[in-house]
């Protein structure tokens, strides 16, 4: 069955749809119960707390597929694990013993000066080591 | 590409929408002229300079356009109006294919958007800048006088289309936005039940507005981080404001 709000919203400008929509939803929240509105707003909180901790980058399918298999075997959140992960890169990176330069080859694009182009084995150790 | 900016209802915001993106399309390196249908003629008052009587030389007394303009930002030209201008409409009125003069006019200009900023009447004035128009821009308060304003300005248009006038669209601008009200909500529903894709993404209520002409600059000059420019932000998501109706504007010129 078509839901007539999404069948009409697609007929609207995308702005003047969510502005709508967030106008709609703040004057339904304003008819709820005290207890209820405040909930509602410490989920919101949380939510805007959680979005400044969000990132998106492009990964090969095997980095992610080894950080979602190593959080499963050890049971922690894969998110600390990235982190964790990071948090050492950089610290190796500031203390001088990771080096970019084997793998920058000069970039195209009008938004980089430079790519890291990966040896396959760096990638494919991974694939190896997930299979094993 | 001839965009006018209508509605008969006084006080919904034509004059510092006009300027606001006709500013806004200069900056995008678009040669822009906007010109001052309305004898209060505070046009030339929104970009410092005195009033005068640019459109009544232009009609009444054959002057080039060329000459009429003056020069008011890079890329943005004006044709000033002043009481004058009550004097075009008598000429006009008295004038053989009366509806037409303006856009005859017009017709043999070379700028990438002519922006007509409209006077909250139904005059002969008024009607040649319909006819004259390629869009009609329809700014409106969200109340039910002001949307009364949209319907007239629709149903003038829907006459001149049946004269054989062919429009490329239209849309409707809610100005003065205020989203904590219900009434706003309530009428917000409304305008986007009936008219769709035609109500544009809405400029919040920003007292920096009413500031702007008294300083003789536009919005994009006096206060480009104001709310009316941005719009909202919602989820790092900016909502209406003039930076995204200039957007939806370039669309319609691109023909996007």
């Amino acid at each position: 069955m078509v839901d007539e709000k999404k069948a009409r919203r697609t007929t609207l400008d995308p702005a003047v749809a969510d502005l709508l929509e967030g106008m709609q939803q703040r004057q339904a929240e304003a008819q709820m119960p005290k207890s209820e509105r405040e909930r509602l707003a410490r989920e919101r909180a949380k939510i805007q707390a959680r979005r400044d901790q969000r990132a998106t980058y492009d990964l090969p399918p095997a980095i992610r597929e080894g950080i979602r298999v190593l959080a499963e075997e050890l049971h922690l959140p894969a998110s600390q694990l990235a982190t964790l992960a990071l948090a050492r890169f950089l610290i190796d990176y500031q203390n001088g013993s990771v080096e970019l330069a084997q793998y920058k080859q000069p970039s195209r694009s009008p938004r980089y000066d430079w790519n890291l182009i990966f040896p396959d084995e760096l990638i494919m150790t991974l694939a190896r080591k997930k299979k094993g | 590409m001839i965009f006018a900016f209508a509605n008969q209802k006084g006080g919904v915001g034509k004059t510092t929408t006009a300027v606001t993106l006709a500013d806004g399309l200069a900056r995008m390196k678009k040669r822009t002229l906007l010109v001052d249908l309305d004898p209060q003629g505070h046009l030339a008052l929104s970009f410092g300079l005195e009033k005068s009587a640019g459109l009544y030389r232009l009609v009444c007394l054959d002057e080039p356009l060329s000459e009429v303009v003056q020069s008011v930002r890079p890329n943005l030209d004006l044709v000033t109006g002043d009481k004058q201008t009550e004097k075009v409409k008598r000429q006009i009125t008295l004038a053989d294919f009366r509806e037409s003069i303006l856009s005859d006019m017009l017709a043999a200009s070379d700028y990438d958007a002519v922006l007509l900023d409209m006077a909250p009447s139904l005059d002969v004035l008024h009607l040649n800048g319909l006819i004259a128009a390629d869009w009609v821009v329809i700014p409106t308060r969200l109340d039910a006088l002001a949307i009364d304003g949209v319907k007239e300005i629709l149903n003038t248009m829907a006459e001149i289309s049946q004269s054989g006038h062919r429009y490329r669209g239209y849309s409707i601008l809610p100005t003065f936005f205020d989203r904590t009200t219900r009434e706003t909500l309530i009428q917000f529903e409304e305008i986007t039940r009936v008219f769709g894709k035609a109500v544009w993404p809405p400029v919040p209520q920003d007292t920096r507005v009413r500031e702007t002409a008294a300083y003789g600059q536009t919005l994009w000059e006096y206060s480009p981080g104001s709310a009316a420019i941005g719009g909202y932000v919602e989820s790092r998501q900016h909502l209406g404001g003039y930076r995204q109706v200039l957007g939806r504007l370039l669309e319609v010129i691109d023909g996007g």
